[in-house]
This record gives structure tokens, C-alpha cells and sequence, in this order.
């Protein structure tokens, strides 16, 4: 049965007014699009405020006074856009960057770089032919790649050792046709979503 | 000094406390760490005010310069649905029904299409450019061809092995490949993360 | 007819027939279930190995752009837990997560279906900033760094918070995301950092570059995306939007396949042309 709730209906014309554009560029799109600009810009804003309220008043109201300082910080972020004092958004900016890459770096040396290459230092050989032959590919493969990348030794990609790099291009651009294959099913499986929502839950002609 | 040796400083302190907090987890790291990543939840916090801040001077500008008048209309609606999201939302709370009302009927539908509208641009593209034209193109199209099949379950209903080489082309040929470049980006990212910590890049800065 | 017009169908006829195939199994399901992947089970078992009371943090990495696919995901992770009487700790790096969370819960229907009280059972913190940042903070130091709930109550209230202080009381953590900071983040802070059992859901074009982390072990459990999400509602044996789109994907993608022969044979037929 066709839904009577107004909010289905603005739902199912703004759906349908986003997939519009896919035919023909139109103004209904463009005032689609600009609603959802503002509407996303103003939950940033709504997440923000609640945030400071959340994880930054309620440490100041419990005496915990050092806390003025992220609030100082987080003002002085806004001075970007002074034509004079522009630079004390730096303060805040060198914080959040630094403490950013402190993180990422710390737990990228382990997994990104000292697992990924133990995991192919290992033994060739495994329990079956087809596992040892599948090993070998995935060891010739990440060798490869990786030689691939190396710009800075142009012997490398010239002259009698230029087949590793090229077997390392092959194998990414197979691998990257699995990607697109991935990247496929990804976009079909968003739009149907959006198809049972238009199908069932507006027009009502699937069930539940 | 202010206006660059501090904020580099401030970079290099806040993410050295997140690498010494992992590689000597003693109270006083800890402690100091803790202090620091609430800071940082905070002054996040504040940051996502710019998007909103940088609308209304783009917007603004538009809405008083534009010839168009559809434009001006559009720019000051982009305005208006900001501002309305952002009182609701912090007048009443996120966790308010009027504001779920407007996170369901305008942003959710908005979002969810803007996104799976691509499927439409990827049929094109697949009919239009998945051509095996050289070499590479018809790598590219073999895997991506046998991993489309793979992907449904009635490839799989058919024939088991659509799905077995699918798994296979991930198992062996992805992993490979994308090890290989997972280890090339986390080289990149460590040695940009350093230099970055040392003050040898500064771009994050902004204008001098 | 020369066989290169086959490649020149016209564009609106190609979009036209993908609605259409997208609609027909709606409206008349084909019902053919997924195969399970080895990535999903182990997902699927990271949990279900878990013992009534163990505590599983959860987070709702995504929004509107992921809500398709992952929506159903976290449905089935959540009905899944409820249903081994887990404690769960629910929290938002993604900005429209605390939006996303009531839509979630509506369907999973906690305190209806399994009993189970907020406060008691299961906590929602609420979106936190900063992605990495707020990881670390909530594994470093959970009442420190989330005070209080999505509501504004203190979390010191909630008797299920008394015994969750950070990491070590934390048995699995498992997310489903968009982004890929957010599923390397959770890599690097739950895992490398605590060592704990993490187990991560994304989006099928993001698995080629994450699937590095479950194949050296960092990554417990894998969801690729919908065939996940629908292998997952097999799993647990509650089927839903999951395996209603993946029922749709036999018709559209092979309409893709369909459409790549036609233009293989169109670009031959052109070339074959040109050369006689």
C-alpha cells in the first residue's frame, strides 16, 4: 500500500529527483543538490557543537580547568580566515596534524610494514600443490609491485631487469580489474537499496 | 617565531607523546597521552564548524553577485536549510524526533542516491571503455569480467567455480598486488609522517 | 546490420533496462542464497565464540552514502549480538553514525526481541570526533574520553559502563565503514596498539586494499560489503535487505557482462572493418 507518511514522500522525491541527473542535467537536481549541501554543512555543524558540549564542557563544569585550553585552541581555528592574525590557526592545526601522524605512524610500522612483509617472508612451500603454487604467485606478485614503485634506480625499469617491474604492472592491472569488478557491485548494491525503498516502503507493491 | 617555530613545535610534542605512549606504555605516557587525546576530540570538534563558516562566505558572495537569479535563490535555500538543521539540531538535540525527521527525510534519501547514482555512470562506462583494445586493457577486462560473474550468487547457483576463481583472482592475485602496495604506501607514509613530525614539510601551514 | 552497432545502443534504452532489472526480483524474488566466504565466517565466529557478558565495541563507521549496504550489516552484527547476551558499547566516528544508530536500532529492536536494556546491555556514546583521536582516547581511557552517553547522561550511571574502563575490558571490536581512515585506524589503534580481536566490514570497492590486513592476521573477520552483509543475515538465519539487493545483482550485473560483450564485439566488428 502506497505510504501516507509526508517524510516518505519527501524521501522518495528527493530520491528520485538525485537520480535525475543521471538522464538529463535539470534544475530539480541543482535544488537537490544545494538542499543536501546545506543540510549536511548544518550536521557538522549540530555534530560539532555537541561535541564541545560533550567531551569539553562537561570536563570544565568538573573542575577539570586545563580543558580551556583544547576550547582556547579550537577558537583560535577560526582565525583563518583573518587577513592579519591568519597564522594562529596554526596552533591548532600543528596540534590535530601532529597527533594525527603520531597515531597513524605508530600502528602503520607494525601492520602496513613489518606484518605485510613477514607475512611474505615466510616458507613457499605449503600443505598442497595448489597452496604452494599460490604462494609463489603472491610472493612474485607483492616482489614485484613493489618494484614497480622504485623511480629513484632508473636501471630498474631499463635494461635486463626491466621484466620484474613489468610482471609486478600486470599483476596490479589484474588485480585492479578485480577492483572494478568490486567497484560494480558496489554502486548496483546502493542504488537497490534505494530501489526497495522507493519499490516497498513508498509505492508499497513489494512486501515487506 | 610564533607564527611557525611554535606551531612546527607543537606538531613535533603532540605526535612524539602518541609514538612514546606505544613504544613505552608507562603511567606517565599514559596519563599525558589521555590528556592530549581529549584535547584532540575537541579541538576536532571545533573544526568541523568550517564547512559551514566557508558556505556562507562562498554562498553569501553568490547570493549577492550571482546574475542568475536561480542562482541566488539557490544560494540563500543553501543558507536558510543550514541554519534551520543547525538550530534544530542544537536547540533540540540530534537525538530529538523533529531532528531524525530531517536527518530521514531530506539528508538520508539525498546522500544515499547522490552516491548509488554511480552504478548508472559504471554500466556506461563498462559498455563504452571495458574494451580489450591492448594488453593491459584485456587483463583489466578478464578479471573484472570473471569477478562480476563471481559475484552473484546465481554464477554461483550455476557453477560453483565462478565463485571458486572469484575467491581465487581476491586470495592470490589481489592480496599479492595490493600487499606489494600497501607496503610502497606505508614506506611513503612513515617517511612523509617523519618529515613532517621534523618540520621539513609545511605545507599544513598555509601561506607564509 | 553491421555487428559494430551493437555498441551503440543508445544510452537511455541501456539506464532504462537496468531499472527495470533492478525492480523484477522485488517484485518476484529468484530466492537463490549466497555462498558463504571465508572471511565473513570468521567474522561471523569472532562473535559467536564470544560468552554471555563479553563486550563487544561497536562502531557505526558510516552514513548516508553506506546505509544501503552496511544498514543491513550492522542490523544482523547487532541481532547476533543481542542474541548471545553480549554487552555492547556503540559508538559513531562518522559523523551521521548518531543519526544512523536510531534507524539501526528500530529495526533490531534490542529490549522487544532479546530483552535487553540500555544502560544494562548495551550503551550508545554518540558521535566523537577526530576518527583516530577518538579511537585511541575510547581504548586508552573510555570514561575519560566519553563522559557521557548520546542522551548527555554520564556514563558512570549506566551499570554496564562500571566494569568497561578501557582495551583490557574489551573482548572484540568490530566496525563498519566507508572510510578508509576509519578502517585502517581501527587497524592501528585496536589491534597494533592492544592487540585485540578486530574485525572489520566496508564497502566491496574498498576490499582490495584492506584485504592485506586480514590475510596477515590484523583483521580477525572481513564483511565485503552487501555479498558480506547477506552471508552475515544467512548466517544468523534472519534474512533481510541484504539478501533482498544481492537477489537483485543476478539480474544487473549480468546485464553488465552482457553489455561488456556487446562492446568487445562492436570494437572487433570495427577493427575487422577497418583492416578489410
Amino acid at each position: 500500500m502506497i505510504a501516507t507518511d509526508i517524510s516518505i514522500w519527501i524521501a522518495a522525491f528527493f530520491t528520485i529527483a538525485a537520480t535525475s541527473y543521471v538522464f538529463k542535467d535539470n534544475i530539480i537536481f541543482k535544488f537537490a543538490e544545494y538542499t543536501f549541501i546545506g543540510v549536511a554543512a548544518g550536521h557538522a555543524l549540530v555534530m560539532g557543537v555537541e561535541n564541545v558540549k560533550k567531551y569539553g564542557w562537561s570536563h570544565l563544569k568538573g573542575g577539570e580547568i586545563i580543558y580551556i585550553i583544547p576550547f582556547i585552541v579550537g577558537v583560535l581555528l577560526y582565525f583563518r580566515y583573518h587577513p592579519t592574525y591568519y597564522w594562529l590557526y596554526r596552533y591548532g592545526i600543528a596540534f590535530l596534524v601532529g597527533q594525527g601522524i603520531g597515531l597513524s605512524m605508530r600502528g602503520m610500522v607494525h601492520t602496513d610494514f613489518i606484518k605485510q612483509i613477514a607475512a611474505t617472508a615466510g616458507p613457499l612451500v605449503a600443505e598442497t600443490a595448489l597452496g604452494t603454487l599460490n604462494t609463489i604467485i603472491i610472493f612474485i606478485l607483492t616482489i614485484t609491485s613493489l618494484t614497480h614503485f622504485i623511480f629513484t634506480v632508473k636501471q630498474v625499469h631499463i635494461g635486463t631487469m626491466s621484466w620484474l617491474p613489468k610482471i609486478g604492472r600486470y599483476g596490479m592491472l589484474l588485480a585492479f580489474g578485480a577492483a572494478f569488478g568490486n567497484t560494480v557491485m558496489t554502486r548496483f548494491s546502493q542504488y537497490q537499496g534505494r530501489m526497495l525503498f522507493l519499490l516497498r516502503d513508498w509505492l508499497g507493491i513489494v512486501a515487506p | 617565531m610564533y607564527k611557525r617555530e611554535i606551531p612546527l613545535l607543537i606538531t613535533f610534542l603532540s605526535g612524539m607523546v602518541a609514538v612514546l605512549e606505544y613504544y613505552f606504555p608507562t603511567d606517565a605516557t599514559k596519563n599525558a597521552f589521555t590528556v592530549l587525546k581529549n584535547w584532540g576530540i575537541v579541538i576536532a570538534a571545533f573544526a568541523l564548524g568550517f564547512g559551514a563558516v566557508n558556505l556562507f562566505i562562498v554562498y553569501g558572495r553568490r547570493f549577492r553577485k550571482a546574475p542568475n537569479p536561480v542562482d541566488r535563490v539557490f544560494s540563500i535555500w543553501l543558507l536558510v536549510l543550514l541554519v534551520i538543521t543547525a538550530l534544530v539540531g542544537v536547540s533540540l538535540s540530534s537525538a530529538s524526533d523533529q531532528y531524525q525527521w530531517i536527518y530521514n527525510s531530506i539528508y538520508l534519501p539525498l546522500g544515499a542516491t547522490m552516491y548509488a547514482s554511480l552504478c548508472f555512470y559504471m554500466t556506461a562506462g563498462a559498455y563504452k571503455v571495458l574494451r580489450a583494445k591492448t594488453l593491459d586493457s584485456t587483463l583489466l577486462l578478464i578479471t573484472a569480467f570473471l569477478v562480476i560473474l563471481g559475484n552473484t550468487p546465481l554464477s554461483a547457483a550455476i557453477w560453483k567455480g565462478f565463485f571458486s576463481w572469484r575467491m581465487w583472482i581476491f586470495d592470490v592475485i589481489v592480496s599479492g598486488a595490493y600487499r606489494g602496495i600497501r607496503i610502497g604506501v606505508g614506506i611513503g607514509s612513515i617517511v612523509l609522517g617523519i618529515r613532517t613530525l621534523l618540520g621539513m614539510e609545511t605545507g599544513y601551514l598555509g601561506r607564509r | 546490420m553491421g555487428l559494430e552497432k551493437v555498441g551503440a545502443l543508445p544510452r537511455w534504452l541501456v539506464m532504462t533496462i537496468v531499472v527495470v532489472l533492478m525492480a523484477i526480483p522485488l517484485i518476484k524474488p529468484l530466492g537463490i542464497l549466497p555462498v558463504i566466504s571465508e572471511s565473513t565466517m570468521d567474522y561471523y565466529n569472532a562473535i559467536d565464540q564470544l560468552k554471555p557478558g563479553d563486550v563487544v565495541l561497536f562502531d557505526i563507521g558510516f552514513g548516508s552514502g553506506g546505509y544501503p549496504t552496511l544498514g543491513p550489516a550492522s542490523i544482523a552484527i547487532l541481532r547476533h549480538c543481542f542474541s548471545k547476551d553480549l554487552k555492547v558499547v556503540i559508538m559513531a566516528t562518522q559523523q551521521e553514525g548518531a543519526v544512523i544508530y536510531p534507524l539501526i536500532m528500530d529495526k533490531v529492536k534490542p529490549e522487544e526481541v532479546y530483552g535487553a536494556k540500555y544502560g544494562e546491555d548495551y550503551v550508545f556514546l554518540g558521535y566523537i570526533a577526530g576518527v583516530q583521536t577518538a579511537m585511541a582516547a575510547v581504548l586508552g581511557d573510555l570514561h575519560s574520553a566519553a563522559p557521557v552517553d548520546y542522551t548527555g547522561k554520564s556514563i558512570d550511571t549506566l551499570p554496564m559502563m562500571a566494569n568497561i574502563k578501557n582495551a583490557d575490558d574489551i573482548d572484540v571490536v568490530a566496525y563498519l565503514t566507508t572510510a578508509g581512515e576509519i578502517a585502517e585506524g581501527w587497524v592501528y589503534q585496536a589491534y597494533s596498539r592492544y592487540k585485540k580481536t578486530t574485525c572489520g566490514g566496508w564497502l566491496s570497492m574498498m576490499t582490495p586494499s584492506l584485504k592485506p590486513y586480514y590475510d596477515t592476521g590484523a583483521l580477525t573477520g572481513m564483511l565485503d560489503g552487501i555479498r558480506g552483509a547477506a552471508e552475515y543475515e544467512k548466517l544468523i538465519g534472519e534474512p533481510g535487505d541484504a539478501m533482498k539487493t544481492t537477489d537483485i545483482l543476478n539480474l544487473t550485473q549480468l546485464w553488465v557482462l552482457i553489455l561488456v560483450i556487446l562492446g568487445n564485439i562492436a570494437f572487433f566488428a570495427a577493427r575487422g572493418k577497418e583492416v578489410s
